[in-house]
């Protein structure tokens, strides 16, 4: 039976989020294939690679969407094919594309949303907080998403996240749509919960952010894990040219 | 709040904020409203008109003078069946099959009379009823209300957002169930309270307990009736790829559960059960009965021809007795042929409600109004014995009285005191437990179909369980 890797380590911090031996098959296409990481508390893990390299698949294992053909996915300990909605309680989600109710206002969504992952009531005052935080005007909070731009909606899916006070993040290309100063801020956020120990796996194409921000990084290629390395590790190297050479090898 | 209630809670806000609600609730409810106002009008009126006229009549047999009984038996007596007190709801057979019977001498007569089933099909579709805006309309609105509920969330992404929370897919079916179930409720529990107070005005007041019970079962049984096609519906939008061929799909069923099946298996029953035709009937009950008294006449007075020159005016009386009695074993079993093979299609096409809940809640919805076949048959069951009841005092009389006569038989008038013995004819309709009894083959089908549609929609999303 696949262990994780701390209980096979004996390591002090177990990882929150933890792949062993991954791969995962759609037919005769090979998404992932014997990928194993894991993120541990205050870690924020950066993964790079070209479309279709499998990095949305392995997000997909972790929340449960997907099973993996050989291989276990672990959160908090647990193996997510046994126990997929605990799991899923412990982490919160990003995707590239945050999905709304149009006719409900960003305020109501996250009412919504808050409450559905918390199973929590959630005043009114709070919530606007979050959605300033997340760096939402204060007037758009009571318009209706329908009006949204594609960054507005990302940022009440932070928010979202926020609400849940998950101790983990799955994020999946979030800052796609940002403009470079709500990309900031969200970097910013990333941080502060990274200090709060909380347990950050993100896919990006924005080598910049990731070596900036990322306490680690991945870089994925045809379903591999390439490289896996500490972004203290990197030095002076530049993070694009170790890219570009894994991608061309 | 937890996530069934707060999905329920979302989705009715959506609903409100949309034109779906609004255009076909409306719709249904201005139908429904109509239908009951309409069928609280017309109940009024024929209620009114049938006590009015059974009264009449009897006054008329009262008023009659001292004459020959046989004739007061010729002229006879007319019965009214009372209308029931739910048939504001659910008229069920009785615009089909006629409520008057003409009690007279010699001859069970029959309303005009056709295979209840004949009132199940393509000529309902002329009557509007609460009944009917339920078993039609009210599948076809929980459709348009329901049909992208999971479809329209997996296209649109939400449902992946949802997910991702650690709600389970079992949740989001069973707020997306109470979310309709509210809407409906929304719309549907205002014109059961709007009916209520008629149903129980139209009802005598010894009977308003017994009409309360039945409006309870009615409610009951449509709100199982609408609860199988709400997790129909789901489950379809749960397994559908898309909105769009969801609403084809469940369109599809709509058409074939609640408009197809139910003609189709009614004219199959009847294919399966054949019944006689009013002319085979009527030709093959007179042949009985001719063949019956004529035997009876012979063991009786050693006379072939009844009625004919073999047998003295003294015996006249005795004859028509002798007569009259021995055609009751044959009308029975041809009555009771006919009412049984229509009672066989009945059953058979209740079986077929495990096919379509339209027809197990059509049978149910019938039999908790008082307004089906059943009652129909115990109806004329009872006005033949109120006939009989009269005829055979008419005939003791006239051999008590008339065929001491001799030859003078016709010279004998009965005193009025005669016509008084005949009681009124009080029919009382069975009590809603007898009714409910009648219909424990619907119910449990009914019941059957919604837990069928709760097991396939949880099946449904469990195939979904990755949004």
């Amino acid at each position: 039976m696949l262990m994780s890797i701390a209980a096979e380590k004996g390591t002090a911090i177990a990882p929150a989020l933890e792949a062993v031996g991954v791969s995962k098959s759609f037919g005769a296409v090979r998404a992932l294939d014997d990928v194993s990481l894991g993120v541990r508390p205050g870690e924020i893990y950066c993964l790079l690679g070209a479309n279709g390299a499998g990095k949305t698949t392995l997000i997909n294992l972790f929340l449960g969407f997907l099973e993996p053909t050989s291989g276990e996915v672990w959160v908090d300990g647990r193996r997510v094919r046994q126990d997929p909605l605990q799991c899923k309680r412990f982490v919160a989600y990003i995707p590239e594309q945050v999905m709304l109710y149009g006719v409900l206002s960003g305020y109501e969504n996250l009412r919504y949303f808050a409450e559905l992952g918390t199973g929590e009531r959630h005043a009114r005052e709070p919530l606007l907080a979050l959605l300033q935080e997340a760096g939402l005007e204060p007037k758009a909070a009571d318009q209706r998403v329908s009006t949204y731009s594609k960054g507005m909606r990302q940022k009440v899916g932070i928010a979202i996240a926020l609400a849940k006070r998950a101790r983990a993040l799955l994020l999946d290309e979030p800052t796609s749509g940002l403009d470079p100063s709500a990309a900031s801020e969200f970097s910013a956020l990333l941080e502060k919960a990274r200090a709060d120990g909380v347990a950050i796996l993100t896919t990006t194409h924005d080598l910049f952010h990731a070596q900036r921000s990322g306490t680690r990084v991945g870089i994925m290629r045809r379903g591999r894990l390439v490289a896996d390395l500490r972004t203290s590790d990197l030095g002076t190297r530049d993070l694009e040219s170790l890219y570009l050479e894994h991608m061309s090898a | 709040m937890n996530a069934p209630l707060l999905i329920a809670r979302r989705d009715l806000t959506e609903l409100a904020r949309g034109g779906r609600l609004y255009w076909m609730g409306g719709l249904l409810l201005v139908l429904l409203v109509t239908s009951l106002a309409v069928g609280w009008q017309r109940q009024r009126e024929s209620q009114g008109e049938r006590a009015r006229a059974q009264a009449l009549d009897y006054a008329d047999w009262l008023a009659q003078p001292e004459r020959h009984p046989h004739d007061a038996a010729h002229q006879g007596m007319h019965v009214f069946k009372p209308e029931a007190a739910l048939s504001i709801v659910d008229p069920g057979i009785a615009p089909y099959v006629g409520s008057t019977l003409w009690l007279r001498a010699h001859r069970q007569t029959e309303v005009k009379f056709r295979p209840a089933q004949d009132a199940t099909g393509l000529m309902r579709f002329g009557s509007l009823s609460a009944a009917w805006v339920l078993q039609l309309l009210g599948p076809l609105l929980v459709i348009v209300l329901g049909f992208a509920a999971l479809s329209g969330e997996r296209e649109q992404g939400t449902l992946r957002q949802t997910l991702s929370l650690g709600v389970s897919m079992r949740e989001v079916l069973w707020g997306k169930a109470l979310a309709l179930a509210a809407m409906l409720a929304l719309l549907l529990v205002p014109a059961g309270l709007a009916a209520a107070p008629a149903v129980l005005l139209s009802a005598e007041p010894g009977a308003r307990a017994d009409a309360a019970l039945r409006l309870a079962g009615l409610a009951a049984a449509y709100a199982l009736y609408l609860t199988a096609f709400v997790f129909l519906v789901l489950a379809v939008s749960a397994w559908a790829t898309s909105s769009r061929l969801s609403l084809v799909c469940l369109l599809g069923l709509w058409v074939a559960l609640v408009l197809v099946l139910p003609r189709l298996l009614a004219d199959a029953s009847r294919a399966w059960v054949p019944s006689e035709s009013r002319r085979e009937f009527d030709r093959h009950l007179g042949a009985d009965l001719g063949a019956a008294t004529q035997q009876a006449w012979t063991d009786r007075f050693g006379a072939g021809k009844p009625f004919g020159s073999g047998v003295p005016l003294s015996q006249w009386g005795a004859g028509l007795r002798v007569h009259d009695q021995a055609g009751y074993g044959v009308m029975d079993r041809h009555f009771d042929a006919l009412w049984d093979s229509y009672a066989r299609q009945q059953e058979l096409q209740g079986w077929a409600g495990v096919l379509s809940p339209t027809i197990a809640v059509r049978a149910l919805s019938m039999g908790l109004a008082g307004t089906d076949f059943d009652e129909h048959r115990a109806f004329s069951t009872a006005a033949e014995a109120q006939r009989r009841l009269m005829q055979d005092l008419i005939s003791d009389d006239l051999v008590e009285h008339a065929d001491g006569h001799g030859e003078q038989h016709f010279t004998y008038r009965a005193a009025r005191e005669l016509w008084a013995r005949v009681p009124p004819f009080e029919y009382r309709p069975a009590s809603a437990e007898v009714a409910l009894g009648r219909n424990l083959q619907s119910v449990a089908l009914l019941l059957g179909a919604a837990v069928f549609w709760v097991v396939i929609a949880h099946a449904a999303v469990a195939r979904r369980s990755h949004g």
